[in-house]
């Protein structure tokens, strides 16, 4: 009788242990529980927030308790529609706060996608198709927009064009004062030069993307058809273009989404002229009504997961377009003939204008001492190295690289991005490994769904619902905060290369060490860690580079703007101390160049790897 | 000694069963082939035995020590079960040297460095790779790696031997080869092997017992030339064999004791049967290897020449008699002229009757 009656329960007890003995499924438990908690249930604390009675304004506004329902929010952000004005609807709350901001937004993201994809794609076929000049140069270039912060090029856009008669207009900037130009408002603030700057920086993301297919695209495609006597035009239009047109549209929806969240680039081309997008609308926002802060957040999460879905649909497609093997490498390349040079020329100088030239502006300007002015009287190393500067009532009494409040955010940057990288790349193998294992069941599905996840969470959304969360967990504040949402955030690219590693391994090369007793973790460390160790790498590189370069998804959560660089940089220059700002900024990228360059050195692992997987 | 015990073992994916209610004994130290078309469960099996892939249910024993029950949970990691697998793509560590492959399951079995560099030095001998020692895999032709995953498998010395197809990926005379010396090896090591292939011919050559498997069920499981000359059933004489069987339709006309005559091929003939007959249906099924059809060597079956294949040591003719094409194997290379007519005749006692409703055989004997 009652071993009958315990027989059930023990049956289904050792399908548990067996269950869990196999360490692919305690890792996809443990991450399904983690990343629940770390993706979905913040997302819940969000949507909370948005009704809910905040300190300060909004309860004076609704003369309600602070934690009190209320539907104020919405009602204020998005039904606002007149506010019986003569002036109505371009006028009215609504319309100013969310729907141009809202507009905006969808014009500039659209234009820097296009321009992404244009500029990066044609680079991508100039570097992979013809017989150009100065190939591994332009190629080892490209990608330096995307390494340096997105910022960097709209500060260079904005000291070089910058001029007395338009913004705020307080000084000219190089192009002004040294040659005498005055560019009009619309190019140097605005619609036009946001749209830029985004497309140039995520250019290199279209091409890494689209010059990985078709580097990886077996040549016997293109070689058919020029059998059969297609001309090279008719080739490029009906085979090569239908074969990358899954990876333009993906690139397309990512820059996009990119695009969307990008914080610092509106921050200093848009904000002089009182040209609001949605991330720099909810910033606003949340100092005043946070509520409202908190709608716009949600809003743009949720365009992000809207381009995902259609991502995934769209790339679980490009699975029929496999006919990426690499097996012939022998491309006949396009000759550019008369043209070669000339192209191959006006990209240099593109790259040049890209990539070197806000560098040297940054180091002109941080010597600079009133700007405007470059002759060489006017300039001091003072910024970077003067001691009692109080003089120049500007900022720090110290040049940057004296000033012991530098070196503590470096440092405090530094080992924020170090602890991010080792937290998110450990976590982006053990996920990877989890997925391969177990690929197709609905466990693995749901936990690679959820590590990608915060891909799409706009950063700045993605740090005020960590910051909703913070106020309801003790231990979460400070470095704690930070490195969690860091690593959280930076997961996707990890875990993206991790699964792709953990994909080309066949499960043999595991099972022959587990014939003969190999333990799990000795399996990850001597066997299949090894063996893809660059695409791991890569998996630890690329979250330690985008945290060191980080602004928007911390901006919200730091103690104070002196504890990273980054808000560092972004306090003096919204202060106008434009010296220190410049000199900070170098200091980044020079910082972010170094570690590249150094892991690359040392490990062969590189950025574009861990895109381009 | 290691005898393997398979007890009504199924296996599962999702509503598809793989494999389904599998019943076999492994005896000590045969050398047995799995066999089917890809995906009819071989590989799963061979898997589920090793232990790296879970039985949905079922009972196996290794050597008399259960090592995987459904009813109770028992399930014995594949290291503890002290056997070896040689899997299809070789599965060598690409990071690691010939010696590093080979001495990474030992140095993890805790042998001593001594014992472990003498076993090594043991294998690459015997496999005669001892050149080839600080090489990486890469480094090495697909033979050589071959061999290399061989003395990997074999270092720790198991009892039990299962491979993955391990021929599939060399080419054809280096398959003849290695199969000549994986015999070789079974007699050397005197271990148990279980063999997983599709081809019919690496089945018949090599084991002392085939299991043929077709959609995860058992089909037949005996010493090869049993199963080439007694199959039980349609799929089974289809499957082994090449050239494959004649499949010829006939019609029992009558039948008296043990004798059957037969319409088939346009003509009466006699069918004798060894043993005593069930009861038979109206259509039948005549299977006849090609070997036991002659040609021009008496006998009465006018036919035409279809086509001549001479491979030197033999011929195969395919010949078009009444309706029906059938093919012939003859001795030696003989050119017939297409359409020179010949004359077909049946010889030896394997002549086959099946149902051709549920395939299976009703009788054998001579025509």
């Amino acid at each position: 009788m009652q071993r009958a009656k315990a027989s059930p329960a023990k049956r289904t007890l050792g399908a548990l242990k067996g269950f869990f003995s196999k360490p692919a499924n305690v890792i996809l438990i443990v991450f399904l529980v983690a990343l629940c908690f770390l993706t979905l249930y913040p997302l819940i604390l969000l949507v909370g927030e948005t009704f809910t009675v905040h300190a300060g304004r909004e309860a004076r506004a609704t003369d309600q308790l602070v934690g009190a329902f209320t539907t104020y929010h919405f009602d204020k952000l998005l039904f606002t529609l007149n506010d019986g004005g003569p002036q109505g609807f371009t006028l009215s709350n609504s319309w100013i706060q969310f729907y141009e901001p809202l507009m905006n937004t969808l014009a500039v993201s659209v234009t820097a996608s296009f321009i992404a994809i244009l500029f990066g794609g044609t680079v991508a076929w100039l570097v992979t198709r013809t017989d150009m000049k100065y190939k591994k140069f332009v190629s080892a270039v490209f990608v330096f927009p995307y390494i340096m912060p997105s910022w960097t090029l709209a500060l260079f856009w904005q000291t070089f064009f910058r001029n007395t008669l338009v913004g705020t207009g307080t000084a000219n900037g190089i192009l002004a004062a040294v040659f005498g130009v005055y560019m009009p408002e619309w190019f140097v603030y605005g619609y036009f030069p946001i749209s830029m700057v985004l497309g140039l920086h995520y250019a290199p993301f279209a091409y890494i993307l689209i010059g990985g297919i078709l580097r990886n695209m077996d040549a016997n495609l293109e070689e058919a058809a020029t059998i059969l006597k297609t001309p090279r035009s008719r080739i490029l239009r009906r085979i090569t273009l239908p074969i990358v047109r899954p990876a333009m549209l993906s690139t397309l929806l990512l820059v996009f989404a990119s695009s969307m969240s990008a914080y610092a680039v509106p921050v200093f081309l848009g904000s002089p002229v009182r040209y609001y997008v949605l991330s720099t609308k909810m910033m606003s926002l949340m100092n005043t009504y946070p509520g409202q802060g908190y709608i716009i957040a949600a809003v743009m999460i949720l365009f992000g997961v809207a381009i995902l879905a259609f991502n995934q649909k769209v790339t679980g497609s490009r699975k029929s377009y496999t006919t990426v093997t690499g097996k012939s490498g022998q491309v006949s390349l396009i000759k550019l003939k008369k043209a070669n040079r000339p192209i191959a020329v006006a990209l240099l100088v593109l790259m040049l204008l890209v990539a070197v030239l806000p560098l040297l502006s940054f180091a002109l300007e941080s010597v600079t001492i009133k700007a405007g002015n470059y002759s060489l009287d006017n300039m001091t190393l003072e910024f970077w190295i003067g001691r009692d500067l109080d003089y120049l009532d500007q900022g720090d009494s110290n040049g940057i690289l004296l000033s012991p409040k530098i070196w503590r955010a470096l440092g405090y940057s530094l080992l924020l991005a170090v602890t991010c990288s080792l937290v998110a790349g450990t976590c982006g193998v053990l996920v990877g490994y989890g997925i391969a294992r177990r690929r197709g069941s609905r466990l693995a599905n749901a936990v690679n769904a959820l590590s990608f996840f915060p891909y799409l969470m706009p950063s700045l959304a993605f740090g005020a619902i960590y910051l909703a969360m913070s106020t309801r967990i003790p231990l979460l504040h400070g470095f704690v905060l930070l490195a969690l949402i860091g690593s959280v955030k930076y997961l996707p690219f990890a875990s993206r290369s991790g699964v792709g590693a953990m994909l080309q391994l066949s499960g043999e090369i595991e099972e022959a060490a587990v014939i003969v007793g190999v333990p799990w973790w000795k399996r990850m460390a001597r066997i299949l860690f090894p063996i893809q160790k660059s695409s791991f790498l890569s998996g630890y590189l690329l979250p330690m580079v985008s945290c060191m370069r980080e602004l928007s998804l911390f901006v919200l959560l730091v103690p104070t703007s002196n504890t990273i660089l980054t808000t560092m940089l972004m306090q003096y220059s919204e202060k106008g101390w434009a010296q220190f700002g410049n000199a900070i900024n170098l200091l980044i990228i020079a910082v972010v160049l170094l570690i590249n360059l150094l892991v690359n050195k040392l490990t062969g692992a590189s950025i574009d790897k861990g895109i381009g997987g | 000694m290691p005898e393997i015990i398979l007890r009504h073992v199924t296996k599962r994916f999702g509503k598809t069963a793989a494999v389904d209610d599998l019943n076999m004994v492994i005896e000590d130290n045969a050398f047995i082939t799995l066999l089917g078309p890809s995906g009819c469960g071989k590989t799963t099996t061979l898997r589920m035995i090793a232990g790296l892939e879970t039985p949905t249910e079922g009972e196996i024993w290794i050597g008399g020590e259960k090592v995987f029950s459904s009813q109770d949970n028992t399930n014995v990691p594949p290291n503890k079960r002290d056997v070896g697998f040689l899997f299809q793509n070789y599965a060598l560590w690409p990071h690691m040297t010939v010696r590093q492959n080979i001495a990474f399951g030992l140095e993890n079995l805790k042998w001593d460095k001594a014992r472990i560099a003498a076993r090594v030095e043991e294998l690459t001998k015997m496999l005669k790779i001892q050149e080839y020692l600080e090489r990486y895999p890469s480094e090495l032709s697909g033979g050589q790696q071959q061999r290399v995953a061989i003395a990997r498998t074999l270092a720790p010395g198991p009892k039990v031997l299962f491979m993955d197809e391990p021929l599939s990926n060399l080419d054809a005379k280096l398959r003849t080869e290695m199969r000549a010396e994986l015999k070789r090896l079974h007699v050397d090591t005197d271990s148990t092997f279980v063999y997983v292939t599709h081809d019919q011919l690496e089945a018949m050559t090599l084991s002392s017992k085939v299991c043929l498997m077709e959609k995860g069920v058992l089909q037949q499981y005996a010493p090869p030339l049993t199963m080439y000359l007694e199959p039980e059933n349609l799929f089974v004489a289809d499957f082994m064999g090449s050239p494959t069987m004649n499949f010829i339709p006939g019609r029992v006309a009558a039948v008296e004791g043990k004798k059957v005559a037969l319409h088939m091929l346009g003509a009466q003939l006699s069918f004798q049967a060894r043993e005593a007959l069930p009861s038979l249906p109206q259509e039948v099924v005549v299977g006849v290897r090609p070997e036991f059809i002659t040609l021009n060597q008496g006998g009465g079956l006018p036919g035409k020449v279809y086509s001549t294949l001479p491979a030197g040591m033999e011929t195969t003719v395919r010949v078009s008699v009444a309706d029906s094409m059938v093919t012939s194997v003859v001795f030696g290379g003989i050119d017939y002229p297409v359409d020179s007519p010949v004359n077909l005749g049946f010889t030896g006692e394997n002549m086959l009757l099946f149902d051709p409703q549920s395939g299976k055989r009703l009788a054998m004997g001579s025509l």
